[in-house]
């Protein structure tokens, strides 16, 4: 980003927006760049996340659902939480919003390459990483990468986001996706159990792999305790944290984890890194 | 380096002359102490005080700083940046409070990302420090490579001599102002060795705290340490420490709005001794009670910043130690961390 414009929001508007559950309080907001010049400056890796603005409410930090592969557009799931989200998830169509991005680290996908992914996530924490399987499964990347194994669980069938990727991964036969809600439910063909159990019975081995883990507090912790006994070791555990943020580039001070910024050095950290830094978010 | 004197009286002679080309920033009483504030009337500069409640740093980030206006027309937004900045001096700065500018500058000029607020106002600052004749109790600058009368980040540094001020240029910057000020005299030969001796006694009378060099290899292992419990207990989490402190630059960023769909985007002074500064909106707070927001002050200062900036994160103004309401002082943590360090080490 350029030195004048680091606190200054670029302009996009809203060309579509997708109604991700069946509660309607997570969509899926897809925004083109009002300025050309601007969109090719937004040179982003998946695992990135960029603040939008809505001018007169305020900012947040979202992961980028879409990856640099999808051409055109950015592509951000919101869900329906604070001030600023609850402004977002009330505009329409053809409606401004401000970005200021990519910030952060992003997932290793250089790092990555030559091994086998185990990309696991709960819930609505998805986001980032359905742009980074989107993006290894590009016919451009794919064979930069070994084996993909998908396990995405939720709590319910209504809550499962990205219905139409996943129904084509599922087709694919370079891809292993496996969706799991909590509870039995009618209609439900697929799995039923928590994401650490699911992860259990499905035994990716830590030969050359590397584990990504998203999703709320308790199954992170689960599933690391499930991968550590698959014999994961803590550089193989990558994560993405979430903290309170504003400034989104290492200045306001507010979202450190000991002398690390989590919007600066992170959000992407490996187990390993953070076994180094105080316990504190 | 030029040496020049001027007398006291000539003082308003030197603001009135800097006032033609620049805005004048210096310390005038108010009521409840002295504040650093633009100098309209030349008469009205205080020189003769001990230091200002609230640091100057407020000159170079204001309390409340604007991002970018913005206006709405129609479904519209179109974007306002703000004007340039104008060139200033701060006149009668301390040299821990201008030590701290220096802080200001490595912090948001360090790495990927540059805050044009502050970079494009420091470019235009110039700083006339005044060394401190009469350093407080409450003062530690030489235990953190700091002193009274420390040119190193002045431009031009003043020393007090019986009825003048003494003039010293300390970069290119105050150097070539100080070529330019018509109001000032030579300086005679034995007064500059008076002066210097006068410097280094009152440098060397202020107590030295032993061991703050290496406080943040001592930190390292005691974050869990119960010693917090006790540190934090009588905190009342008011926030003055972090608003009077010369180094403290963590802020909130908010947008107002007008009537007519206008507003700004604005950045305000926060603390980390707040709940409301780490709260998720999920509800999740990683610093819910005093205790991780104290050690959160003490380690940012005194581990992360020399961690990422080979620097200590302090410089000894003491003001966090006069201004306590519960007269916690920050040197009792320093005695803390040195005794545990030292009964491990045995």
């Amino acid at each position: 980003m350029q030195l004048e414009s680091l606190y200054i929001p670029v302009l996009t508007t809203i060309k579509s927006i997708v109604r991700e559950n069946e509660v309607n309080d997570i969509k899926t907001f897809e925004y083109v760049f009002n300025n050309e010049e601007d969109y090719k400056k937004f040179d982003y890796i998946a695992g990135q996340f960029a603040e939008l603005s809505v001018f007169g409410v305020g900012e947040c930090p979202l992961g980028i659902a879409s990856s640099p592969t999808e051409i055109g557009s950015i592509k951000f799931t919101v869900k329906k939480a604070g001030e600023v989200t609850t402004a977002l998830h009330n505009l329409e169509v053809g409606d401004i919003v401000g970005i200021r991005g990519p910030l952060g680290n992003g997932w290793p996908v250089e790092e990555m390459k030559g091994k086998n992914i185990v990309i696991i996530g709960g819930g609505f924490a998805f986001s980032t990483l359905r742009s980074l399987t989107i993006f290894m499964l590009h016919e451009d990347n794919r064979k930069n990468y070994g084996e993909i194994t998908v396990i995405y669980g939720n709590r319910e069938s209504g809550e499962v986001l990205y219905r139409d990727v996943l129904g084509e991964w599922e087709k694919r036969d370079d891809i292993n996706v496996v969706l799991t809600i909590d509870r039995e439910q009618e209609g439900w063909t697929r799995k039923v159990g928590f994401v650490a159990p699911i992860v259990k019975e499905v035994s990716p081995s830590p030969e050359n792999a590397v584990a990504i883990v998203c999703g709320p507090p308790i199954m992170i912790k689960t599933t690391i305790d499930v991968l550590k006994e698959l014999k994961f070791s803590d550089e193989q555990i990558l994560l993405s944290l979430e903290m309170r943020m504003k400034c989104g580039i290492g200045k306001c001070g507010r979202c450190n984890v000991g002398n690390k910024f989590v919007c600066l050095d992170g959000p992407v950290f490996s187990q390993a890194e953070l076994n180094k830094l105080p316990k504190e978010y | 380096m030029i040496q020049k004197m001027i007398s006291k009286d000539a003082i308003s002679n030197l603001i009135k002359e800097l006032q033609k080309e620049v805005k004048v920033f210096g310390p005038v009483k108010e009521e409840g102490g002295v504040l650093f504030k633009e100098i309209k009337d030349a008469k009205e500069i205080c020189l003769d005080y001990s230091n200002s409640k609230i640091p100057p740093k407020n000159v170079l980030f204001p309390m409340i700083d604007i991002l970018f206006s913005y206006e709405k027309e129609g479904k519209g937004v179109k974007i306002i940046e703000n004007p340039p900045y104008e060139k200033t001096v701060i006149l009668g700065i301390r040299p821990c409070d201008s030590m701290g500018f220096s802080l200001f500058k490595n912090f948001f000029s360090f790495g990927k990302y540059k805050d044009p607020n502050v970079l494009n106002r420091l470019k235009n600052i110039t700083l006339i420090g005044m060394g401190c004749l009469e350093p407080r109790t409450s003062c530690f600058c030489t235990s953190v490579n700091g002193g009274p009368f420390n040119k190193e980040s002045v431009d031009i540094l003043i020393t007090e001599f019986k009825d003048d001020y003494y003039l010293e240029s300390s970069t290119d910057k105050g150097e070539a102002l100080i070529k330019k000020i018509k109001s000032l005299t030579e300086a005679d030969k034995g007064d500059l060795a008076k002066i210097e001796k006068l410097q280094k006694d009152i440098e060397s009378a202020i107590p030295v705290i032993e061991g703050l060099d290496s406080i943040h290899t001592k930190l390292d292992g005691l974050f869990d340490h119960p010693m917090w419990k006790m540190e934090s207990q009588g905190c009342l989490g008011c926030g003055t420490c972090t608003y009077l402190c010369p180094t403290c630059h963590c802020f909130d960023v908010l947008d107002e709005n007008k009537q007519d769909g206008s507003g700004r985007r604005i950045r305000i002074w926060d603390t980390c001794q707040f709940p409301l500064f780490t709260l998720e909106t999920s509800g999740h707070n990683p610093r819910t009670t005093k205790l991780p927001r104290v050690r959160q002050r003490i380690y940012h200062k005194f581990n992360y910043y020399p961690k990422n900036y080979n620097i200590i994160g302090c410089v000894g103004c003491g003001r966090c130690i006069i201004n306590c309401p519960v007269n916690s002082d920050i040197r009792n943590i320093f005695t803390s961390v040195e005794n545990i360090s030292s009964k491990t080490e045995v």
